[in-house]
């Protein structure tokens, strides 16, 4: 008999509150305050009842005076509401990235590049005192039982010297970051002597608008003020509109999320269970057969393209940011009425994904009567379905194995994913070698990782598009780097709390015991040694480039932007 | 990006051209000038010299130096190239004094020794991809050792479980040395498989001898020595891929020892170079 399958037991929504220590007092209280005091709790479900939802998807957070809430630049998935006190938001000019607990980016002249031949510590991860310590103008403080925070220590200087907005008790911030996964654009900090902020987390905020008219237009509102038109702007086929079809397309465009933020705890949880079958946890966006009801544009998260085969699913893309679904079909219908064909293909959430979607009446009316001809897909053909000739089938190009083994592991996140060819790589570490040479005598990454055929994708930090890591930083050490965008932390600020290296789906964060210039490590007062997040930083400080690849000598190893799968196919046929 | 094959040629076609335009130059002056064994030789040995910075480059991967890719390709070339400068250095016939022979010999070492490491690094590889099983070099001793108390428990549980010795013995007879260190490297090179299978074929004849238990317990051990052999494989393979530089890098340094010693004895003895 053959052995049964390993189950995995699916996340239930509320498996895990979002603050336990939320009481029902609490959420009497704040069911007195307005917005929640004008909602009407019989339009909510019993399953999804007002009062649970407070509960479980919120948390109370008091801020003192110059405490940061939120920088601009982070991702988060949670919205504020302020409760009491004031908040003050930094319009422009942006504070400098020292304040918000991040390195300022520096690029190695020369002779500092040769100097490392000679001045590089003996011991790996040893650091001068200066390298740690932080901008004066900044603290950090924790109550008992609090996370860390980080205040700024002259407030009424950055009100003189940076234009900002109050915001008041009754103001939701962060909203639109929360929904669509985009990063914050702006940094928050508490101007009163206390503020008391509602921190709804992503879920939470869905359910209520989806549940109270009000709430879902006024973020509605504000969605479509700050993010939809930058979005649409974004897109080729709208730019012949005249403003005031934009406004129409606009008013009438729908926009959602699904899956889920916390992906990557399920996906970590899915992988050392081995139990597979991760399309069953992937939400359908939309159906091969179903009619197409409108564009599908992502705005954030990934999604799988794939058709029927034989009696399962065969992957043939992954779309991200910016990629459309649906339009092709929608135009042939448009152009032949009398041979209306559906949906070719299904959509699946992977993870997450953000969704604009165009209704199909919208773009027959406004959008494609202005598009000129020869800027529309051609008509569906039967030759569509030669698996060969399809232009949307990315396994034609890199092999449909390929395609499965780097979406199942979801490394289209990466945009300088580590990929080593096994048949050129020789397994003389130089690779390895030159990154310990490049950063303090320890390496960041493992030359080790999931293979599929000849290819081994290394653990090493990919850049994701997507960096869960940068979530729930307390300090806003891990962050993108001003220049080029990797994903840097800065040893000043992190105060190895362990959130990026728990957070990360494909353990590319590494915890590590630092030392002074002596070599000796160093011990907080309680004795235990100080760790440090650590993990490749793409050789930002370095001249010429990832260490790591030059040092190649058989060119098996690439940094590689895996949605850019052209690119891939041709590093595959090199 | 450019293709493998297309660098191949490119490479190859500067090799013979250049190859061909050293030996047609050196026909048509040799006569023409009596000193021309200096000029070659001065640049053989600056090739040589040049080629050798490879290994300083290696050793400063931090400093923007060109790719360490683009270097092996010039590497591989024009150490292909000093043939023919050698070639024409030495007028295509080999030294007899012992000085020169050794120095000769050096140099054809230095060569061959290479050719080996391009050869290896560009077949064993592949050879490794094929068998799986992918392992950090570093690794493979702790590995080894964790595959040998994992076997070494199943036999002794064999023991205390069925009160019978047959499997311990086994293990310690026909199993027992399998597993305490790297085996048969030089037949992995080779790619033989005789001494695995004969392991598993005295597996699979115990297997008569034993109940049901027993039979259990000596499947998992057969599964821990494919395991091992698979280890054992990789082991052969990568110390090759390290070991063949411990020949080709030491043999260089000599050869420029004895070049810098000829350099010296050629000017000694030839009143200076004019």
């Amino acid at each position: 008999m053959p052995a049964p399958l390993p189950t995995y037991d699916r996340p239930q929504r509320w498996d895990a509150a979002f603050d336990p220590q939320v009481t029902d007092a609490e959420v009497s209280r704040l069911l007195s305050v307005p917005p929640f005091s004008g909602m009407r709790p019989e339009n909510f479900p019993t399953r999804l009842s007002l009062r649970d939802i407070l509960k479980h998807d919120t948390r109370i957070q008091r801020y003192r005076r110059g405490e940061i809430v939120v920088r601009a630049g982070d991702h988060g998935t949670s919205a504020f509401l302020v409760m009491s006190g004031q908040v003050r938001a930094v319009l422009g000019p942006e504070l400098p990235p020292s304040l918000l607990g991040r390195r300022e980016p520096t690029r190695k002249g020369i002779f500092r590049v040769i100097a490392q031949l000679w001045a590089n510590p003996k011991e790996p991860e040893s650091f001068k005192t200066s390298q740690l310590k932080q901008d004066a103008r900044i603290g950090a403080r924790q109550n008992q039982g609090e996370e860390v925070k980080i205040f700024l220590q002259d407030v009424p200087r950055i009100l003189d010297e940076h234009k900002t907005a109050l915001l008041e008790p009754g103001e939701f911030f962060g909203e639109t970051a929360a929904l669509s996964r985009m990063p914050r654009t702006t940094s928050l900090f508490a101007e009163s002597e206390e503020a008391e902020l509602l921190e709804i987390r992503w879920q939470g905020l869905r359910d209520l608008m989806k549940y109270d008219e009000a709430l879902r237009k006024h973020i509605d509102e504000i969605y479509r003020e700050r993010a939809l038109s930058s979005a649409l702007h974004e897109i080729p086929m709208f730019r012949h509109l005249s403003d005031e079809a934009l406004q129409q397309v606009m008013a009438r465009t729908e926009f959602g999320t699904y899956g889920d933020y916390d992906w990557s705890g399920d996906y970590k949880r899915l992988v050392q269970s081995a139990a597979g079958g991760q399309r069953r946890m992937e939400p359908v966006i939309a159906a091969e057969g179903d009619y197409p009801n409108g564009v599908i544009l992502i705005k954030a998260g990934f999604a799988r393209v794939s058709q029927k085969f034989g009696n399962g699913d065969r992957t043939l893309n992954y779309l991200g940011a910016g990629q459309v679904y649906g339009f092709q079909e929608i135009v042939h219908n448009w152009r032949r009425p009398n041979a209306v064909v559906p949906l070719q293909y299904t959509l699946r959430v992977i993870g997450y994904t953000h969704v604009i979607v165009i209704p199909t009446a919208v773009m027959e009316t406004v959008v494609l009567p202005r598009v000129p001809k020869k800027d529309l897909p051609r008509l569906l053909s039967p030759a569509e379905d030669q698996e060969t000739t399809r232009p949307i089938d990315a396994g034609a190009k890199i092999g449909a194995d390929m395609l499965e083994f780097l979406t199942e592991n979801r490394f289209f996140n990466g945009t300088a994913t580590m990929v080593i060819n096994l048949d050129r790589c020789t397994r003389c570490d130089d690779c390895v070698r030159a990154c310990a040479a490049a950063h303090d005598d320890n390496p960041r990454f493992l030359r080790h990782g999931p293979i599929s055929d000849r290819l081994m994708v290394a653990n090493a930090c990919m850049h994701c598009v997507d960096p869960v890591c940068m979530i729930g930083c307390p300090t806003g050490a891990i962050h993108r780097d001003a220049f080029g965008g990797q994903v840097v932390i800065n040893p000043a600020t992190c105060i190895g709390c362990k959130a990026c290296f728990n957070n990360c789906p494909y353990d590319a964060i590494r915890m590590v015991e630092i030392r002074d210039q002596t070599g000796a490590f160093l011990v907080d007062k309680e004795m235990k040694p100080i760790l440090k997040a650590t993990k490749c930083d793409l050789c930002v400080e370095q001249l010429g480039g990832p260490a790591c690849q030059r040092a190649c000598p058989h060119g098996a190893l690439v940094r590689i932007n895996l949605n850019d799968l052209d690119a891939f196919a041709n590093w595959l046929k090199r | 990006m450019i293709s493998f094959v297309k660098q191949r040629g490119i490479g190859l076609s500067f090799l013979i051209l250049v190859s061909a335009l050293l030996v047609w130059l050196h026909r048509r002056y040799s006569g023409a000038m009596p000193r021309l064994s200096y000029l070659t030789g001065w640049a053989l040995f600056g090739l040589i010299l040049l080629l050798s910075l490879y290994n300083a480059r290696k050793k400063l991967p931090f400093v923007p130096l060109l790719s360490s890719e683009l270097w092996l390709q010039s590497h591989i070339y024009a150490g292909l190239l000093t043939a023919a400068l050698f070639a024409v250095h030495i007028s295509y016939k080999l030294p007899t004094g012992w000085f020169e022979g050794i120095l000769a010999w050096l140099y054809v070492m230095v060569m061959l020794s290479g050719f080996f490491g391009l050869v290896v690094s560009r077949a064993i590889p592949k050879r490794l991809t094929t068998r799986g099983g992918e392992v950090l070099f570093e690794r493979i001793p702790s590995i080894r050792r964790q595959l040998q108390e994992r076997a070494e428990a199943l036999a002794l549980t064999s023991l205390s479980q069925v009160k019978s010795s047959t499997v311990a013995d086994f293990y310690a007879r026909e199993l027992k040395d399998f597993f305490e260190g790297s085996r048969n490297v030089g037949l992995h090179l080779l790619e033989v498989r005789s001494p695995l299978n004969r392991l598993l074929n005295k597996i699979t004849d115990l297997n008569r001898y034993l109940n049901e238990q027993e039979r259990a317990t000596l499947d998992q051990i057969a599964g821990l020595v494919r395991q091992k052999d698979g280890l054992d494989y990789h082991y052969a393979l990568q110390l090759l891929l390290k070991v063949w530089l411990f020949m080709h890098i030491p043999l260089t340094y000599s050869l420029l020892l004895f070049t810098l010693a000829h350099i010296v004895l050629v000017f000694a003895f030839s009143g200076g170079a004019r």
